[in-house]
């Protein structure tokens, strides 16, 4: 024996690892997955809170380095042994190698089977711990990596309020993620980082960390499209101005049938007093008559024919109340309801007026974006320009040169 | 043909314009300074898991030419101090930390964590009785196991723990962590590694400095032995000895031959054959090749030697 083999003989003496561990080593040989996560359960179940982080330790770590380890890794996560959380929280605790490293055991988890992680990941992006929300900003890295896009608002919104934290690690692993779900979803996270950044408008490192995001996200592909968006809420334009016209010509003809409606209403008042003259004149011819014949004989001699008259004239004009009365009740009913109509339409014209507003300011500010991106084109266009005539010029210096030389030459010969 | 680091390497040797050479490495600092502070450090999981210096050894650059720990990539060093600090309590680690350099503190830290700041304070004041308390207490009285060795001119502090050597360079006030393919940079830790190793596995060979040039080491194969080998090359495997003397005893001479200055093989005035070894760091004998060289008189104290005695 030599020194070496005595040395390492003593180091695996002190190696020799406790018996779950070993347990779980040779299940894993086996791909007996069911029964290395129910170890793992036990094992975690009796550590107390000094040892459990040691456990887990050791737990991550022969995971990490066998054969299946992913796999009994996604049993742990899915059967709630170990829940992301909490393990993101303990991971925090220990050095960044282990982290990362295990950071990186989950990348094709969270590729392939996001929802085990995303339901998690808004309240961990609000964590105090500034490891923990890098972290959860790496597993948000892996996931747009994958085949599902992120496309949640407030998701989006709570990546983009990291913009603002005060570790540059967690910034920067912010941008990271942006950059990332971006490339699917340009035109959300445009309008959400633009929309983020107006709340801070003298934040000159927010600006710097939106720019970045936003040059890496639109690209000449991303440019069309959200030109293409443009347009749309063009068309959109055009269609409510069209409706306002109709809203409009409606308003106009409903003060028509209104106009109406009072003209009907002053016919149907003169054609009452005309009757109500009428029924005077017919009284006034009464009363004369009566004045000539003593009453008596009056009531004797003209019972029948002027009382049916009267009495005609009476349930006439009787009736003709009552339908006025009817009408005046309809045409009040008719108003009411006009301007009930009215005022709907109009609470509708100025919900479409705000929203045509919106969308206005919205349009302001891509047309803002593409502008700044067109000047830098231009700028790089003018300096390749410039870098161009330069050249030329050299060229052209040159050559004079040459020709003077020449031309000398000729002249000294 | 574009350029290539030949091309550089070339030009700095054999060009006289000192301006131009300048404005070349004035070039490949900033360059430097460009890739671990910006570029590498960008995304902390590269930077802890694929580093874009292999095993981190610009921290070493800056380290070995006196910059402090300000000067250094913080998370990047933070990092290179974890790894250091796993493959001691043999956690998984990306690499193997051979060879690599911490400063004073962080490597008492590291494997010394309760009492470290008493023990940075005592070896930076020179006041190595203390420190060598606190070490005996942690050796007696905790259940530590490790060796510790100060060089004769105390300069260097040697540590092993188990097979891993550690060198604390007390003047510079930093340390070599698990020295392996590093050159011995000079005689006193030479001396030091080989006393240390000698008290563990071979206490009675004989050890000297000869004339501040190389170290000595002198071992024995008793005449005893010497006349019992057999006279011709054994036939089978039953005597060890015979089988060693005769088939393995070249081939460690061949190995020895290229770390020592010189060997001298001599009968005695006893009729014992004395090995004579001199060693010295001028052919740039590294920390294993030194382990090798230990593991020869290893055997041959032990096969020969101690059962002499």
């Amino acid at each position: 024996m030599d020194i070496i083999e005595e040395e390492r003989k003593k180091l695996s003496e002190k190696q020799k690892e406790n018996p779950e561990i070993n347990k779980i080593k040779d299940f894993m040989k086996d791909e007996r997955f069911d029964d290395v996560v129910n170890i793992i359960a036990l094992y975690l179940g009796d550590s107390t809170d000094e040892d459990y982080l040691e456990r887990l330790e050791d737990i991550i770590e022969t995971l990490m380095l066998l054969h299946g380890g992913r796999t009994v890794l996604r049993f742990l996560i899915e059967r709630l042994i170990i829940d992301i959380p909490s393990l993101l929280e303990n991971l925090s605790k220990r050095d960044s190698v282990l982290r990362y490293s295990f950071l990186l055991l989950l990348k094709s988890m969270c590729e392939d089977e996001c929802d085990l992680f995303l339901p998690y990941s808004e309240d961990l992006l609000n964590s105090e711990d500034p490891n923990v929300r890098e972290a959860v900003l790496q597993l948000l890295v892996f996931i747009a990596g994958g085949e599902k896009s992120i496309d949640d608002d407030s998701l989006i919104k709570a990546i983009v309020d990291s913009l603002k934290h005060e570790k540059d690690f967690v910034v920067k692993k912010a941008i990271q993620a942006l950059i990332a779900i971006g490339k699917d979803n340009p035109s959300l996270i445009t309008k959400i980082i633009t929309n983020f950044v107006k709340e801070f408008p003298e934040d000159k490192e927010l600006k710097e960390s939106a720019d970045k995001i936003l040059k890496s996200i639109v690209s000449v592909e991303g440019i069309e499209e959200i030109v293409e968006e443009e347009e749309g809420i063009e068309e959109e334009e055009a269609e409510i101005s069209e409706k306002e016209l109709e809203l409009k010509k409606k308003k106009i003809e409903i003060q028509k049938k209104k106009l109406e409606l009072e003209e009907k209403e002053k016919e149907l008042e003169e054609q009452f007093i005309h009757e109500k003259e009428k029924a005077l004149k017919l009284k006034e011819d009464i009363i004369d008559q009566e004045g000539e014949i003593p009453p008596k004989k009056e009531e004797v001699e003209l019972p029948k024919k002027i009382k049916k008259i009267i009495k005609k004239e009476e349930s006439d004009i009787f009736d003709k109340e009552l339908e006025l009365k009817k009408k005046d009740l309809e045409i009040k009913k008719k108003k009411l309801e006009l301007e009930l109509r009215e005022k709907e339409i109009e609470q509708k014209a100025i919900e479409k007026k705000e929203e045509a507003l919106r969308i206005k300011e919205e349009l302001i500010e891509k047309e803002n974006q593409l502008s700044r991106v067109e000047l830098e084109l231009k700028e790089k266009k003018i300096k390749q320009k410039e870098k161009e005539l330069l050249e030329n010029e050299l060229e052209r210096a040159e050559e004079f040169f040459e020709n003077e030389d020449s031309e000398q030459k000729e002249n000294d010969k | 043909m574009p350029l290539n680091p030949e091309h550089i390497e070339k030009y700095i040797t054999s060009e006289s314009d000192s301006k131009t050479k300048a404005e070349l490495l004035e070039l490949l600092n900033e360059r430097i300074k460009k890739l671990c502070f910006e570029e590498c450090e960008r995304d902390r999981i590269l930077c802890t898991l694929s580093p874009m210096c292999s095993k981190r050894w610009l921290l070493k650059l800056r380290l070995l030419n006196g910059l402090t720990i300000e000067d250094q990539p913080k998370f990047c060093y933070s990092v290179h101090k974890n790894i250091i600090q796993r493959d001691f309590r043999n956690k998984t680690v990306i690499y193997k930390p051979f060879d690599t350099y911490l400063y004073l503190i962080d490597f008492l830290d590291v494997f010394f964590h309760g009492d470290y700041r008493k023990l940075n304070k005592f070896l930076s004041k020179g006041d190595i009785k203390s420190a060598k308390d606190i070490f005996e207490d942690r050796i007696n009285n905790r259940d530590e196991e490790f060796q510790y060795f100060l060089t004769t001119d105390k300069n260097y502090l040697i540590f092993k723990f188990d097979e891993r050597i550690h060198i604390i360079f007390l003047n510079e006030k930093y340390t070599l962590c698990n020295a392996n393919r590093e050159t011995i940079a000079n005689l006193e830790i030479l001396k030091g590694l080989t006393d240390l190793f000698s008290s563990l596995y071979f206490p009675e060979i004989e050890r000297y400095i000869i004339l501040d040039d190389c170290v000595e080491i002198v071992t024995y194969i008793p005449k005893d032995i010497l006349n019992k080998i057999s006279q011709e090359p054994p036939k089978n495997d039953n005597n060890k000895k015979d089988q060693y003397l005769w088939d393995t005893f070249a081939n460690d001479l061949d190995a020895l031959s290229q770390f020592c200055k010189e060997i001298n093989l001599y009968i005695d005035n006893k009729e014992n054959m004395s090995i004579k070894l001199h060693l010295d760091t001028y052919s740039g004998i590294r920390y294993r090749d030194l382990r090798l060289v230990f593991n020869i008189l290893f055997r041959l104290y032990n096969d020969f030697y101690i059962i002499w005695i």
